[in-house]
């Protein structure tokens, strides 16, 4: 069995800050980390090869992004996947989501045309769409569930705990199929010494679009529908107001009349 | 030409109203609170003055004022210490390093083949790592002709500085003051050996201009020639331990003058610049590895620091306690969920880190397989990490055991408003660290004081951290804390390895040092400052 995991390197979140003058990221001493999400569909596909040893699981992990994506893959590697491909070609800059997921869905079809699940992050922390994803599987014709928490092989079937506003979802679809994965009980996983080790032993390929054969129209700035007008930062949210509750009957009073000013209620 | 007497220079300064200044107690206290407290939260800091000079100019000046008017100086860095050295407990002028953070430039020697950064000592660790990290320097950093910026930023990997003292919030003054020192003092020791040069403001308002190797002591003397007179200065005989030590000053007979200084708690002069070397930041394997008796990862530490081509960066230990505190906080602390990936069995875990390259990796692989199954232990249950980003994530595990201990210290002071924490800092010999851990549990396991152990065992420091539930206790834990000075010493080592002496463990000084070499400290202070003028009561009491 195959499973393909697609990750993205992004900014590490936190620390990216918007130049409020120039409206573009603040780049300098922010590092680049594996997408969380990214990891616990990563995580995910681990636990599926571990505890289904009869379906003899193989972990691609798929990447579009510059030179520097390979750290973002070691990490996969390290983590588990059993191979990676970087594909890296200027001819993909500035694609959008649109344009991402072609050069992604052309990948999977010319590298790992046998699939049987891909695992994806529900989306990225650095743009947030989680788009990609879904536009890979609509290109692809395979069914898709999002927001998976917990991965199961059921009978040839894939079975995903999925969330939804006001809990929780058990879905599932026929393979070939597409999950994305939010947190559920994955954690950002520290390696051991032996799987840091073993991972620069494991192929990791860097292609470029001629290599794997996609159209460079289909693909880039000028294939891509959508342009990003603006970054900016959302406003700071501003700190609450505490009411002492030392003494509970003040406190009360004071919580009314904060109510009330403030038109949560009438009086 | 090497010498033992040092003539110091007559330099100009500013005129005395143009320092910025707080001048009153009220007005400090009001507004500047926090510059009569550092992290010792030792109280009882006042002053009557806050000053915050910009350059060496006006630090002359402040001294020339000071001394006219018979006020004491307590020099002021980040107030990150917590053995109280920045306190003023009595009174006078606080002089702040906060305007005194400028980068002078950098240059390269060429017979040591290294580069050195010039600084004032108010930039802290932290933002001395993020200049270098980012090669902030532009043409006029350039000491000399020779352009050196350029070449420096051409160093692919780029530099560090390489000592760590966990907190890096630390001014760079305050650390050299202190011989600050940190997990990789194991292998770069503490401050002393980076720093260059220093220039430092002598008790005449002059200039010591000292250039490591220039002023060696010639028979246990330096003579230092003021416009006023000679100062002779007897290097106090005492033996300093062969452990890592931050406790008194540095006296060895054929020592250099700048070591006098570096250390000294800002007893003997005020430092208004820092010449720093620099090293090629290393590719480093970070690593945690678990143990199931403390036996097994004390093993585990001698053979690992017995193997010197693995030439490891630091070692850090956390006992059994400091394991439950992490695993208590788990479910609430996100950055400790990978404490779940541990084995059930494990008692405690050893940090550390080695320098490798792609062709050592399998090598150091090896190697360390081995030792780790001969502690019964292995490599795959343990933890890697090769960038900075997974670093990080061992670095915030690292930290939450002291936070976590401070926490539940907080929470108790509700109750008992002095109570605090004791911490230890006390070194041993390597042959005495099995002694030093099974005297500290032993004693401790005779109480019901609960308390916690973690920190740099590869050079056989670990700190003590004594949690009292109530006044008795923390009486209790003082006690221990003696008894555990005094078998330090016993064991070859020193009564602080790295935070040094300050206003709260004078007596500490004593059981290491006794009375004499306490005095023999003294007479060198009354020498170089013979009224008290900066650091009062720091390392001992003053006595005019």
């Amino acid at each position: 069995m195959k499973i393909v995991v697609l990750v993205k390197q992004v900014p590490e979140a936190d620390k990216v800050a918007v130049d409020p003058e120039t409206g573009t990221l603040i780049r300098e001493g922010i590092t680049s980390i594996l997408n969380p999400y990214c990891e616990y569909a990563l995580d995910e596909a681990v636990k599926l090869k571990n505890t289904h040893p009869e379906e003899n699981i193989e972990i691609i992990t798929i990447s579009m992004g510059p030179p520097q994506t390979k750290m973002a893959l070691l990490r996969c590697l390290e983590l588990g996947a059993d191979k990676a491909y970087l594909l890296s070609d200027r001819k993909f800059a500035g694609s959008d989501v649109w344009a991402t997921s072609t050069a992604l869905k052309e990948g999977v079809v010319n590298l790992e045309p046998e699939f049987d699940l891909i695992l994806a992050g529900k989306q990225a922390i650095d743009g947030d769409t989680a788009q990609v994803p879904a536009e890979i599987a609509e290109q692809l014709g395979v069914p898709q569930i999002t927001y998976g928490v917990k991965v199961q092989i059921v009978d040839k079937k894939v079975e995903v705990k999925r969330e939804i506003e006001t809990g929780y979802q058990i879905v599932s679809a026929r393979m070939p199929a597409l999950v994305t994965m939010s947190k559920g009980s994955n954690i950002r996983r520290i390696p051991s010494m032996k799987e840091v080790l073993n991972a620069r032993k494991k192929p990791l390929e860097v292609l470029t679009a001629d290599d794997i054969g996609i159209d460079e129209n289909k693909v880039g700035l000028k294939a891509s529908p959508t342009q990003v007008a603006r970054i900016f930062a959302p406003p700071e949210k501003v700190g609450g107001e505490i009411i002492d509750g030392s003494d509970h009957i003040v406190a009360a009073k004071n919580l009314l009349e904060f109510l009330i000013v403030n038109n949560y209620i009438k009086e | 030409m090497v010498s033992n007497i040092i003539i110091s220079q007559k330099e100009d300064c500013s005129p005395f109203e143009d320092v910025r200044a707080i001048k009153g107690e009220e007005a400090i206290l009001s507004t500047h609170q926090d510059y009569c407290i550092d992290e010792s939260k030792l109280a009882g800091g006042y002053a009557d003055w806050l000053f915050f000079p910009k350059n060496e100019r006006d630090i002359i000046s402040i001294v020339n004022k000071m001394k006219e008017d018979k006020t004491p100086i307590t020099i002021s860095g980040a107030r990150t210490g917590i053995v109280g050295s920045a306190v003023p407990t009595c009174g006078g002028a606080i002089l702040s390093f906060d305007d005194m953070k400028q980068v002078k430039g950098i240059s390269y020697d060429k017979d040591t083949q290294k580069y050195f950064v010039r600084i004032q000592p108010g930039l802290t660790l932290e933002e001395l790592a993020d200049i270098l990290k980012y090669k902030r320097f532009s043409q006029e950093h350039n000491l000399d002709e020779e352009d050196w910026v350029q070449a420096f930023k051409k160093v692919e990997r780029g530099h560090i500085f390489p000592v760590d003292p966990t907190e890096m919030t630390a001014a760079v003054g305050g650390s050299i003051a202190a011989n600050a020192s940190g997990g990789r003092s194991f292998k770069y020791g503490a401050m002393r050996p980076w720093v260059k040069h220093l220039r430092v403001v002598i008790e005449s308002g002059e200039v010591l201009d000292i250039e490591r190797g220039q002023y060696i002591a010639v028979n246990s003397k330096f003579i230092i020639k003021t416009s006023e007179k000679d100062i002779e200065i007897d290097i106090p005989t005492y033996k300093m331990p062969e452990a890592k030590n931050a406790a008194g000053l540095y006296a060895k007979p054929d020592m250099d003058l700048v070591d006098l200084f570096i250390g000294s708690e800002g007893i003997l002069g005020i430092i208004t610049e820092v010449d720093l070397w620099l090293i090629e930041k290393p590719e480093v394997l970070t690593n945690a590895l678990f143990f199931k008796t403390e036996e097994d990862a004390i093993n585990f530490v001698k053979k690992l620091r017995s193997i010197e081509n693995l030439d490891i960066e630091y070692i850090e230990f956390f006992d059994k306690n400091a394991f439950n505190l992490l695993r208590s906080r788990r479910k609430t602390n996100p950055e400790l969920a990978n404490i779940d990936t541990i084995p059930e069995d494990t008692t405690t875990a050893i940090f550390f880190e080695i320098p490798f390259s792609d062709d050592t990796f399998e090598e150091i692989f090896v190697t360390l397989d081995e030792i780790a199954t001969e502690s019964n232990t292995s490599v795959d249950s343990g933890w890697s990490a090769l960038d900075d980003n997974e670093r990080d994530k061992f670095r915030k595990i690292r930290h939450a055991v002291p936070e976590i201990v401070n926490s539940i210290i907080s929470k108790r002071k509700a109750t008992y408003p002095n109570l605090h924490k004791l911490g230890t800092d006390m070194s041993v010999t390597d042959n005495h660290l099995q002694d030093i851990m099974t005297f500290y549990h032993q004693t401790l396991k005779e109480t019901t004081l609960e308390y916690v152990i973690w920190g740099h065992i590869g050079d056989n420091h670990v700190h003590v951290n004594i949690l009292p539930k109530n006044m008795e206790e923390l009486d209790l834990g003082k006690q221990l804390y003696k008894e555990f000075a005094k078998k330090a010493v016993e064991y070859g080592g020193s009564v602080s390895a790295e935070h040094g002496i300050g206003k709260i463990k004078h007596e500490y000084l004593e059981i290491m040092y006794g009375e004499e070499g306490v005095e023999q400290m003294r007479s060198v202070k009354r020498k170089l400052d013979p009224e008290g003028l900066f650091n009062r009561d720091n390392v001992f009491s003053f006595t005019g």
